[in-house]
């Protein structure tokens, strides 16, 4: 019984490290930008198939490539940006119609995925051999710890950079109120930037830890950007620490959810936990009560 | 052999054009962006499946559907017209993943991800439609039908309340109008046509599965509306038409189905990107998303 506990916490873990990276960067977007960005599941899918394509394809050096595709999920994010958000930006398109564009980029680009690379599932291979250890009767890979101290080390270190750096005052001042920051001459066009490519990247990273602990395929973007956006939802979306919270409630929930239910219905728990909070409690357990209904 | 696929073509612009024009009431005419239509199509789809198989008549199948997905469409109003525009796009594409998992999961009903193959073609009065060439009548009659009672509702005075309402909410409201009841009407007469489609649709293919409900498949009938125009009658037949043949060339060019499938999706969605960068308000629309 009690191993069991112990083996669904760290599952849950696992699951909110990987979510939590994805919602981090969903949350500074949309606190910045005010809109959803949908095709941040693009970011991690196309990381992921960025690292395979470099790794398991060419043949680089691991950590060449690892360096190389997060280089690469930043490019992509400022790419977004600019072929996408900014010309829409400029003619002051509503949220609505940003988060219509958002989501033709995200089937866009899955769809891409799929003519360039087919739809069966792709391993990247680095890990070969994956024993087990073992943790007061739980079983947990190094990968998998890999996970969460990679996780646990960039959250960190964006809180530092959101609490302590002007860069990160900045997009808060941004955040907050547009228009007064820019008065005091913050320019919230670079600051929409500053927040895409910063949040691409942890989706590079969640990408590229996604792809290395299951396997890639086309719609694991989809998948994981509807577990980060939910768990920014539960959280509070405005908050990037709610962001966070959210996303390891999601984790240790779905995983806590099939001691109960079949399996299949991990998913389940996590759009009925979404439906839940939009409904009920829209701005999150951390979230300020603003904007979210009318 | 051409004429065949003609008629097969000319049946999913049936489908796709009833799908839309009940999408536009929402989207369009009450400006709520409701992203969980494809939820409502899956429900009808299934439920006249079961009931066809079951044995029921045609007709009993598809109004169950309707009447069924319109009482979903309305409960579902309730808490999200509350809601400000993209947390309601939110939540109402949380349904149609709710409605996808379930049916995925519930397999005593639903075989989950094996389908229901062997869908009774639909029969009425004895006549069952079982050539495509009858299946389009009917699904034309379909069409017309939900077309003119969708363009009738939206020319009455409940749709000039509607339009009211999606342009200044507080302003309908002083005037005496109960938003939140009109919002419910909306998305129940939305969802039940959406059952409609659904039904016709597993009549027609005789196999459904969840995978003929998912994100991708909104994104066709969302480009759809988006392209014609919010609240474009005209608009949304073209449009319907347009998209529907758009991709059929990349067949004859010989491209495997492997590749057409995903060619489909990028055309739609690079279509939906440049109509909303290039010419926000669509080919015929009077108004943007707000």
């Amino acid at each position: 019984m009690s191993d069991i506990f112990i083996q669904l916490l760290l599952n849950g873990l696992i699951a909110g490290a990987l979510y939590a990276l994805v919602a981090a960067g969903f949350s500074i977007i949309y606190s910045t930008c005010r809109f959803f960005h949908f095709a941040h599941g693009s970011t991690v899918a196309v990381s992921a198939y960025f690292l395979y394509f470099l790794y398991a394809v060419l043949g680089l050096n691991f950590w060449v490539s690892i360096l190389l595709t997060l280089a690469f999920s930043a490019l992509f994010g400022w790419f977004l940006n600019r072929i996408a958000y900014a010309p829409l930006h400029r003619r002051k398109a509503s949220s609505l119609i940003l988060l219509v564009a958002s989501f033709g980029l995200l089937i866009f680009f899955e769809s891409l995925i799929l003519l360039l690379f087919g739809a069966d599932v792709k391993t990247i291979g680095f890990i070969k051999v994956e024993k087990g250890l073992e943790i007061a009767g739980a079983i947990i890979t190094p990968l998998q710890i890999v996970i969460i101290l990679a996780a646990l080390a960039l959250l960190l270190a964006l809180f530092y950079f959101m609490k302590k750096t002007s860069l990160g005052k900045a997009l808060r001042a941004v955040s907050d109120n547009k228009e007064v920051a820019e008065i005091v001459g913050i320019s919230s066009k670079k600051m929409f930037l500053a927040a895409f490519v910063i949040g691409s990247m942890l989706a590079g990273v969640a990408g590229m830890l996604a792809g290395l602990e299951q396997n890639l395929e086309p719609s694991m973007g989809t998948n994981l950007i509807i577990k980060g956006f939910t768990g920014a939802i539960v959280g509070g979306v405005y908050s990037v620490p709610g962001a966070i919270l959210g996303s390891v409630v999601l984790g240790l929930a779905e995983n806590f959810g099939i001691w109960f239910l079949p399996s299949g219905f991990k998913d389940a728990i996590a759009f009925t936990l979404l439906f839940a909070f939009l409904l009920f409690k829209p701005e999150g357990i951390l979230g300020i009560r603003k904007e979210v209904q009318k | 052999m051409i004429e065949a696929y003609l008629i097969h073509l000319l049946i999913l612009v049936c489908i796709y054009l009833i799908l839309a024009i009940s999408l536009q009431l929402t989207i369009g005419f009450t400006g709520l962006l409701n992203l969980g239509h494809i939820g409502f199509f899956a429900i009808g789809a299934y439920t006249s499946a079961l009931l066809s198989l079951a044995g029921f008549p045609f007709w009993i199948a598809i109004l169950a559907a309707g009447i069924l997905t319109l009482i979903f469409g309305f409960l579902l109003s309730l808490p999200l017209a509350r809601l400000k525009g993209d947390y309601l796009a939110l939540a109402s594409l949380g349904f149609a993943f709710v409605v996808y998992a379930i049916l995925l999961n519930w397999t005593d009903l639903t075989r989950g991800p094996l389908g229901l193959p062997g869908i009774p073609k639909p029969e009425i009065f004895g006549f069952v439609f079982s050539e495509n060439l009858a299946f389009l009548l009917l699904a034309l009659a379909i069409a017309a039908i939900s077309f003119f009672v969708i363009h009738r509702i939206a020319s009455s005075p409940f749709g000039k309340v509607l339009e009211a309402i999606r342009d200044d909410e507080l302003a309908a409201r002083v005037l005496g109008k109960n938003a939140f009841r009109m919002k419910a009407y909306s998305f129940g007469i939305s969802a039940f046509f959406a059952g409609i489609a659904g039904s016709l649709y597993a009549g027609y293919i005789t196999f459904i599965d969840p995978s003929s409900f998912t994100l991708l498949q909104l994104i066709p009938v969302l480009a759809i509306v988006i392209i014609a125009g919010m609240t474009s009658f005209k608009g949304t037949v073209l449009a319907t038409i347009i998209l529907v043949l758009l991709p059929e060339p990349l067949r004859f060019i010989g491209f495997p189905s492997s590749v057409v499938g995903p060619a489909r999706q990028i055309i739609y969605s690079l279509l939906l990107l440049a109509i909303l960068v290039y010419r926000p308000k669509g080919f015929f629309g009077k108004v943007e998303l707000k």
